[in-house]
């Protein structure tokens, strides 16, 4: 079965090492954290559907974790509970936004936004058609969908960030996978 | 676009895309991802969406969100002023005690409480000593007993000590020193201590003191 080498291993201790240090009162250390995450931090907050403010997500992630960073006892990764504190985020600007971001999902095939203006000069149709087929997936799907193959996180590690179980994450995982294909075959 | 019927191998191809499999283990994918037609599109799928996701996300501002970040380094000071407010109180509760203390230490050395008690005993007890205090405001005679720790022997209890106390008070008529004291007036001293009553009166007599040329001698009514 599965045997992945968890690149975490020595990013792990790397970060523990950063997270010691500032609490230490090393500032530089905060910085070199952000500098590790906020890609890909970033990264989860466009795949899961936010457009806008993005660099205020990652901001409010940051301050959060770094707020309650003595609760962290290192049982996840850092990355892993940064994805975490930042789905949680999510879904609260998704529950007080639901209206807005309902009416933005029902226009945003067929109106331009920030991103498809840059995109349509440097994206190709395959791209196009990838985004769209990302976008159709359930909410929970495109979560799962993204940390899977934009971070390579193991399905234990989404489970923890998610709040699901390995083989919930599993089945959510192939049914994306399945979804994006149908619709890339149409 | 077909799934390839080994899940297991499906499963691994996200790994082989980040290169977290071990050596072993992406060989035997590397070599069905080789045969397999549907394996080898679903991992350029997959590299398709990867690069796709990537180039969507925007490049964070780095010193926008370390800005915001709270500083770890200010806590200590923080609490710093605590602890030397703590201190102040400490010291200022030192001091207070301390002049408290060295007050009530002086009144009790210097004061006239303890030294009126001990008068009003001694007057209680010279009245009968009348004869004997002519006789010690005499010139005083050597003692009887040359020995100086009989008579602080005798000071022990606290009536003598009491009367060795009016030593300070030069008006009394018990002002010698228990050591001049002749063995008479000891002895006679000793009697009036016998006789006295175990309980006071309660009503206490009148005593009047005459100031004669620096010495006192108290007087019954």
């Amino acid at each position: 079965m599965s045997n992945p080498v968890r690149g975490g291993g020595g990013d792990d201790q790397r970060d523990l090492d950063l997270i010691a240090r500032w609490k230490a009162g090393d500032e530089r250390a905060a910085t070199e954290l952000v500098e590790r995450h906020s890609a890909a931090l970033a990264r989860f907050a466009v795949s899961s559907g936010e457009r806008s403010d993005v660099d205020e997500l990652v901001q409010d992630t940051f301050v959060r974790a770094f707020n309650s960073l003595d609760g962290f006892r290192g049982e996840s990764s850092f990355r892993t509970w940064l994805f975490t504190i930042e789905r949680r985020l999510l879904l609260d600007r998704r529950r007080s936004e639901k209206r807005r971001r309902d009416r933005t999902e029902i226009q945003e095939g067929d109106s331009a936004t920030e991103y498809d203006a840059l995109d349509s000069v440097v994206a190709d149709e395959t791209q196009r058609r990838l985004r769209a087929a990302v976008e159709r997936l359930s909410p929970t799907q495109r979560e799962v969908f993204a940390l899977r193959v934009a971070e390579g996180l193991s399905y234990k590690e989404i489970a923890e960030a998610v709040g699901t179980t390995e083989g919930a994450a599993r089945v959510h995982y192939h049914n994306a996978m399945r979804a994006v294909k149908e619709f890339l075959d149409e | 676009m077909n799934d390839c019927p080994n899940a297991d191998i499906r499963d691994q191809l996200p790994d082989l895309l980040h290169e977290r499999l071990d050596v072993s283990m992406r060989a035997a994918v590397m070599a069905h991802v080789d045969a397999c037609v549907d394996c080898r599109a679903e991992l350029e799928l997959l590299r398709s969406v990867h690069e796709m996701l990537v180039s969507r996300t925007p490049r964070v501002d780095i010193n926008y969100v370390v800005n915001a970040l709270p500083k770890r380094a200010a806590q200590p000071v923080r609490v710093a002023p605590r602890h030397r407010a703590w201190s102040d109180w400490r010291i200022a509760a030192a001091v207070t005690v301390l002049a408290v203390g060295g007050g009530s230490f002086a009144l009790l050395r210097h004061g006239a409480t303890p030294a009126t008690a001990d008068s009003a005993f001694v007057s209680t007890i010279t009245p009968s000593l009348g004869n004997n205090a002519a006789d010690s405001s005499a010139p005083r005679q050597p003692s009887a007993n040359p020995n100086p720790s009989e008579a602080r022997h005798v000071s022990q209890p606290a009536p003598a000590n009491t009367v060795a106390s009016a030593d300070d008070q030069p008006g009394l008529a018990t002002s010698a020193r228990l050591a001049d004291l002749n063995e008479r007036e000891l002895k006679a001293l000793l009697n009036e201590i016998d006789q006295l009553q175990a309980v006071p009166i309660t009503e206490p007599e009148p005593v009047t003191i005459r100031v004669n040329s620096g010495r006192s001698s108290p007087e019954g009514l």
